[in-house]
């Protein structure tokens, strides 16, 4: 359909205003009349809420509305509806929102937070997964058979919020066979803290009645639909709309603090502004959960994965929140990557008193890819065999099944690896070592995907020439919406790309989407865009071709014109066609809407999921050279490479730009980015000055090299690029550490002491009591049979 | 009475409470909000402001301590509209990503960049220890500071 191409290093339009320090984000925006909120929040895990006065905190100076669970009936959540917006009664996790204040000044909103008198009488808590799981542990929703249940087929019982499991194939038998090795192997990570620089922050006003939210999210119609929910109005009552955002990472993928400053601008009247502290940030940030993992393989001597199964705990904290939907993802993280015999998987998401958690860049397979490409070196010790031949041999490749039964379409992987090979053959000879440090070096595989999921945008032609893109997209810094989107309209109509407009996200203008995330923009807003830009060339076109006296299929659109094929200069201008159309027709517009079909996966083979297969698979192969010092355990990444399967690279130079930007997230992920939690309940990193996030000594250039022709449903093939840069970061530091030092690396982030310890020896092996045995015990409910 | 500061070339006068940070003085009294509080602890750099010329984490200065001071934001950077060299070179390199840290950053380049023209690739990387980005990973911001020194 396209005549220009719609691939070029098109620059940023965004990036001059952001240089001059003149956009204006979330946090930057003042409305006159404006009120400052605070939200008071839990400082226990766990208790009852046996008073709650604001009568004295309303008489303070300068306060204009207080709100507590009172003002905010319903119940938000994934597959169930778990969450309230303050806690009501009940506490459950430190810093858990009781009531929100506006004041005149921020100052005295803080100041009458510590006039709301409140009394809490301490109750049970559980802190880890171990305490959530043990006979008789407390139950951080003892009511959970009440829940309203939004997605059926999810298994659920006492702490355990939601349990997905994949059965394909006999996995008894294929560890009964005679001829194979079994290998078991257990890893754990903690938190990490997206360290998103623009805190959560909302604008809200109530306007004739309907509530109009400014805000910094990744998802505009989430926080339509579930503040009404939350508020027990109707959706249509709330308008969302999104300035630039100040960093996302998947932290911006859910509500946050929008309803409070709703609330509080329905019952003042006035604009409410409300921002997250810094502490707020990172005590209550959604982190990418903590999870412990146990996987078994049964293999041959001659290196086939006959049979394997894992059992995976997810922390979800104190809601179920984002996690009940991950559950779904180990099917593809661990049951990726490799050829697999029979397999059978258990995904459970756990309810502890700690911080919700909630999306984070390729959340879920981080640390599964950690732990599959661990484990999968163990496999090729054991059995002998060179890790990286046993990976060429293993990987999917066209017509594989995956673990749920989903067929695999073209050779990929495999050819990556080669491709890696090459990058590493080419590379510079390392110097003599001599410096009685610990080389080792690794390559991992990834198998991640793109969620597609609903899109819808418009495009309007103008007189002028230029063309406006109105989608619900938004700039998260990726530089999907201000790269790829106008690259795919313009060049499809033939304008430049700074001639396409792209308008910012409002729900009140554009159709439901489901969120600037998972890689999914280029993709599915790039589908409807691309289908939306095609409209108005058809219309653009027939009507040139009665101006011209040409059959609309000679023509083609390029540099602006409308022009006879093979015959430069001929035809009419873009904007002399489309002020005739407006003047004869009216103006010109197209829509495009998009979704993914969904892919089956082999019947009764999964259950609790919500989606079966995986749409648009991607894949990424990493290579490390690290040193370790034996003094200090410190780990010095000397040289780090990238192949990624990118489907169809638009944008080139932003693609490398995100692949720089996750394999340094990475690195902090697996060397230093941890987030842990005290015996009282709260997490102990409150500030920069405690977490610790990669700065510029610390990183190295990315050697990228971007696969493209892989099989994509994707607008011009293209696949999302964002989200899989981090996903093999972790396990190639691992892998190679664990070369290096000749030791088991069982858990990350590899900060020094931990290194130090596993040199000494002083790091006691992984033990994971609190995963059952025997698979079956680590059930609610066997696979596929009905609740 | 009041604070009185030179903020990019205006003399300016603030009401604010003396203990108030900067950050906050330049963003609510001057509507300045080029600056960002990010961390308010003075390690991310995403408030550095030029004072009398250093490079300061202008969170962990009380207004007081402004007073009487030459100031320099982000926004007074760009001198008659156009982008100055570290500017435009972070914008030919496609440095920015989401941009919240940007105006720290280009201030502290555009500090190292009239001070220190000799500087070198491991000087740049020092010189950004007080500025954290989280989204670009630095290669790029190292890059642009790279060919802006190499610019005439």
């Amino acid at each position: 359909m396209s005549d220009a191409s719609a691939t070029m290093n098109f620059r940023r339009r965004d990036a001059a205003d952001k240089l001059r320090g003149r956009t204006r984000y979330t946090i930057d925006r003042y409305l006159p009349g404006m009120l400052h909120a605070a939200v008071l929040r839990a400082s226990v895990p766990s208790g009852r809420i046996t008073r709650l006065d604001t009568s004295r905190a309303a008489r303070m100076p300068g306060v204009r509305a207080i709100v507590t669970a009172a003002d905010a009936p319903g119940m938000i959540g994934i597959g169930i509806a778990d969450h309230p917006l303050f806690a009501r009664d009940v506490i459950r996790y430190d810093g858990e929102p009781i009531a929100a204040i506006a004041a005149d000044t921020l100052m005295q909103a803080r100041a009458a937070l510590a006039a709301i008198d409140v009394e809490i009488e301490p109750l049970p808590v559980v802190l880890t997964m171990a305490d959530a799981l043990a006979v008789d542990a407390p139950l951080v929703h003892p009511a959970w058979r009440n829940y309203e249940v939004l997605l059926a087929g999810g298994a659920r019982g006492g702490n355990v919020a939601w349990e997905a499991t994949v059965v394909r194939g006999d996995v008894d038998v294929a560890f009964a066979r005679p001829d194979v090795e079994i290998i078991e192997s257990c890893f754990r990570v903690g938190r990490q803290n997206h360290v998103a620089f623009e805190p959560r922050a909302v604008v809200a006003s109530y306007e004739d009645g309907r509530f109009h939210i400014e805000t910094s999210t990744q998802v505009p119609w989430t926080i339509r639909n579930a503040t009404a929910r939350l508020l027990g109005v109707p959706a249509s009552q709330v308008r969302v709309t999104v300035p630039p955002v100040g960093g996302g990472f998947g932290l911006k993928f859910d509500l946050a603090i929008e309803p409070f400053a709703a609330l509080l601008a329905r019952a003042s009247g006035r604009p409410v502004r409300l921002v997250n502290s810094r502490e707020e940030e990172m005590l209550t940030c959604l982190f990418r959960e903590n999870a412990d993992i146990r996987i078994r393989s049964a293999v041959t001597r001659r290196g086939e994965i006959v049979g394997r199964e894992a059992v995976v705990l997810m922390d979800c904290g104190a809601y179920g929140g984002e996690q009940i939907f991950l559950t779904t993802m180990t099917a593809h993280t661990l049951g990726g990557n490799y050829r697999l015999g029979a397999v059978r998987l258990v995904s459970r998401a756990i309810y502890t008193n700690t911080a919700p958690n909630g999306a984070f860049r390729a959340c879920n397979g981080v640390y599964n890819t950690f732990a599959l490409e661990r484990h999968t070196d163990e496999i090729a010790a054991r059995i002998g065999m060179d890790p990286l031949v046993f990976r060429r041999r293993n990987v999917l490749g066209d017509s594989d099944f995956g673990a749920t039964g989903q067929v695999f379409e073209g050779d990929v992987l495999g050819p990556m690896l080669d491709r890696m090979d090459t990058m590493r053959d080419a590379a510079a000879i390392p110097p003599k070592r001599t410096d009685g440090r610990l080389y080792g070096r690794a390559t991992a595989v990834g198998t991640w995907f793109v969620f597609v999921g609903p899109s819808a945008a418009t495009v309007n032609m103008n007189a002028d020439g230029t063309a406006t893109l109105v989608t619900s997209g938004v700039e998260i810094g990726s530089g999907s919406m201000m790269q790829a989107l106008p690259q795919i309209v313009a060049g499809t109509l033939g304008l430049a790309p700074d001639d396409v407009i792209v308008r910012a996200a409002d729900t009140d203008a554009a159709g439901y989407d489901v969120g600037v995330g998972g890689g999914r923009t280029t993709v599915s807003l790039g589908a409807a865009s691309l289908s939306a830009a095609q409209e108005v060339r058809t219309k653009l076109l027939k009507v040139a071709s009665e101006m011209i006296e040409a059959a609309p299929g000679d023509l083609v659109m390029r540099a602006g014109r409308i022009e006879i094929a093979g015959a430069p200069g001929s035809g009419r201008t873009i904007s002399e066609v489309a002020t005739r159309a407006q003047a004869q027709f009216g103006p010109v517009s197209g829509t495009g809407a998009f979704t993914g079909s969904g892919v089956p996966a082999m019947p009764g083979c999964v259950a609790g999921h919500f989606i079966d297969a995986i749409d648009i698979p991607v894949f990424a192969v990493h290579d490390c050279e690290v040193a370790v010092d034996t003094e200090t355990g410190h780990v010095e990444v000397l040289s780090y490479r990238v192949v990624q399967d990118v489907g169809r690279a638009l944008n080139p130079r932003a693609i490398h730009g995100q692949i720089q930007g996750g394999v340094v997230q990475g690195l902090g992920y697996a060397l230093h980015e941890e987030v842990t939690i005290g015996s009282n309940g709260r997490v102990r990193q409150n500030g920069f000055e405690t977490y610790r996030v990669p700065l510029a000594l610390d990183i190295l250039p990315v050697e990228i090299n971007l696969y493209e022709g892989a099989p994509s449903i994707g607008p011009l093939g293209t696949k999302g690029a964002g989200e899989v840069p981090i996903l093999n970061v972790g396990a190639a530091i691992a892998c190679a550490v664990a070369n290096a030092t000749g030791k088991r690396v069982q858990e990350l982030p590899l900060t020094p002491p931990r290194v130090l310890a596993l040199l000494l020896d002083r790091e006691p092996a992984l033990s994971l009591p609190h995963i059952a045995d025997s698979w079956i015990d680590n059930l609610v409910r066997p696979h596929g049979t009905a609740e | 009475m009041g604070l009185s500061m030179t903020i990019n070339g205006d003399h300016l006068t603030s009401t604010a409470d003396p203990v108030t940070p900067l950050v906050d003085v330049l963003r609510e009294d001057f509507h300045l909000t080029g600056a960002k509080p990010v961390c308010r602890e003075g390690f991310c750099g995403a408030c550095m402001v030029l004072i009398d010329g250093n490079p300061t984490p202008s969170c962990l200065i009380p207004a007081a301590l402004a007073q009487g001071c030459d100031i320099r934001t982000v926004e007074g950077l760009a001198a008659n509209g156009r982008l100055n060299p570290i500017q435009a070179a972070l914008e030919a390199c496609d440095a920015v990503q989401c941009g919240m840290c940007f105006p720290g950053m280009v201030v502290s380049l555009t500090h190292l960049l009239t001070t220190r023209p000799e500087a070198t690739r491991d000087d740049i990387r020092a010189a950004l220890t007080g500025n954290i980005c989280r989204c670009t990973g630095y290669e790029r911001i190292i890059e642009a500071a790279l060919l802006a020194l190499a610019t005439p």
